[in-house]
């Protein structure tokens, strides 16, 4: 159509009708959503081709130098009930151990490399008055169809494989006697503790002219030579405990799958009630799981 | 400000007689007292096959349809409530797999059986793998299946004690060779341990109970005055 149509006023009014009010139309500004780049990205010149190898700094890559350590399948949210010993029924001895239980743990979520950039499963454990709950987090129980959650844990598996069915119970028989788990969770808080309790530092002398400074650490680092300053990451007094820890290599030594109840040998961090996540130990081989527990067609392979 | 006449001012009040008619009406219309009832205006519906991008920006609570009531799942049964004492149950069953008679927890029960072993006995106690060792029962512990006893004893002039775990599979058996003279008054007998009070090596006395046993198994092909368990 004329771009200078108005300075063309005479013949305005042999136009047909539609064309003017098509270009009244462009004129009004569109209104759009969301937020948009002035500077949007642009496909690069280079590094394009089928055979160029992964670079290290992307989530493919990422995800390959993980795959070893990642479990095949997801772990549990469990509560620590306490410590007991058992008797070895091998050897005689007696071992000591931590008495571990579920609590209605469902399946709430899954978490995709599609959508979130890695494979999870999250779990929920307990139960949370639905009135006590924001709404929003109400409509994510609600949309999974499992009761309100009071825990919410995720755990990280190597690929879809490992994704089991959103609503699931998880129960103690999940995990067999004799495989190892990891434990994490987080350890008893000491509060403000010095640096002989925190750091195991050796304080300072009984006598030798030391006064009021028995417990405290010498120097914080070196003088003129050193750069005159404290180090970053200087050990010194500060808050102690209450931080997740992770005990590796505990071995299963009993399950109760009509109690939720899982023994293991060894001490677990964090004081008695508190929740401890258990995943299949990642420093040894895989345990071997019956094909029917996973929901994918390629069974648990164990490596190393 | 100039000051209008007199006459003037007394006219005024005929003013509003001049004004038109209309408008006096509508003035006194305006002043009624009266309140009548209206209803308060519903919002008109919004047009058929309005966008989408549209009726994003509608506050939520003023959108067409209002969000659905979220369905809230109830909780399933739970194995805390069954199972209250968890590390309780955990003792339990190795109490009944360790014991199931509770032939060894009634031995050690010294506050209900009166045949137990009691402090100051002296007790032999035999193993599945390693020698057997018989001493003075200075202690017991009761702890359901960790319950365990302290024997003492003198091997070659050097006091030597054992903690042993009554429930323990590796111990084969527990016999009381004797029983002390007269009940102790103390539950703990670590006075013993003083020179003054140490009772010395107790070899002979269970060498001489063996030797009684093997007698009277030769003869009667039953046991001694101890009780084997």
């Amino acid at each position: 159509m004329p771009p200078r149509i108005l300075g063309n006023l005479p013949q305005l009014p042999c136009l047909p009708k539609g064309s003017l009010f098509t270009i009244i139309r462009a004129n009004v500004p569109t209104r759009s959503f969301g937020i948009r780049s002035l500077n949007p990205p642009k496909a690069s010149r280079f590094n394009v081709g089928a055979d160029l190898p992964v670079l290290k700094s992307t989530p493919t890559a990422a995800l390959e130098r993980k795959s070893r350590t990642l479990p095949l399948r997801t772990g549990t949210i469990v509560i620590k009930k306490g410590m007991t010993g058992l008797f070895d029924p091998e050897t005689g001895k007696r071992v000591p151990c931590t008495v571990l239980q579920l609590d209605r743990v469902e399946v709430v979520s899954h978490k995709t490399r599609q959508i979130h950039g890695y494979n999870a499963v999250q779990l929920g454990s307990g139960w949370k008055h639905p009135s006590n709950m924001t709404k929003s987090l109400l409509g994510h129980f609600s949309a999974s169809g499992v009761s309100p959650k009071r825990h919410v844990y995720e755990f990280r598996v190597k690929d879809e494989a490992g994704l089991l069915p959103v609503g699931q119970m998880i129960n103690a028989d999940w995990f067999q006697t004799g495989q190892y788990v990891d434990a994490r969770s987080h350890a008893k808080g000491k509060g403000f503790a010095g640096v002989m309790k925190r750091h195991g530092f050796g304080g300072q002398d009984r006598s030798h002219g030391v006064s009021l400074k028995h417990r405290s650490m010498g120097s914080s680092g070196p003088g003129q030579g050193g750069g005159s300053r404290v180090y970053p990451g200087k050990k010194m007094a500060g808050n102690m405990g209450n931080q997740q820890n992770t005990v590796q290599n505990l071995k299963i030594l009993k399950v109760d799958s009509e109690n939720g109840i899982i023994v293991v040998q060894g001490a677990v961090s964090g004081p008695k009630g508190c929740q401890v996540r258990i995943q299949d130990a990642i420093k040894k081989p895989w345990p071997e799981v019956a094909p029917a527990e996973l929901p994918a067609e390629t069974p648990a392979e164990p490596t190393a | 400000m100039a000051n209008p006449s007199p006459i003037l001012r007394q006219l005024g009040c005929f003013r509003s007689l001049m004004k038109p008619q209309s408008l006096q009406h509508a003035q006194i219309s305006r002043r009624s007292i009266t309140t009548a009832y209206t209803p308060k205006s519903q919002p008109l519906d919004f047009p058929s096959k309005m966008p989408k991008t549209f009726l994003s920006q509608i506050p939520t609570h003023l959108q067409p349809h209002s969000r659905k009531k979220l369905k809230v799942y109830p909780p399933p049964a739970s194995a805390t409530t069954t199972c209250k004492d968890a590390v309780g149950a955990v003792n339990q069953s190795q109490l009944e797999t360790l014991d199931p008679t509770g032939e060894r927890k009634a031995l050690f029960d010294y506050r209900r059986n009166p045949r137990s072993v009691k402090v100051g006995d002296i007790v032999r106690v035999t193993f599945k793998n390693g020698d057997p060792f018989a001493g003075v029962c200075l202690s017991i512990r009761l702890r359901g299946h960790d319950t365990s006893f302290l024997l003492r004893n003198q091997l070659s002039r050097v006091g030597v004690e054992m903690w042993v775990k009554a429930l323990s599979p590796n111990v084969e058996s527990v016999e009381i060779v004797q029983r002390t003279a007269h009940r102790k008054r103390r539950a703990r007998l670590y006075y013993m341990r003083q020179p003054r009070h140490d009772m010395g090596t107790v070899e002979n006395i269970v060498t001489n109970y063996l030797r009684q046993k093997q007698g009277l198994r030769g003869i009667k092909g039953r046991g001694g005055r101890g009780q084997r368990r």
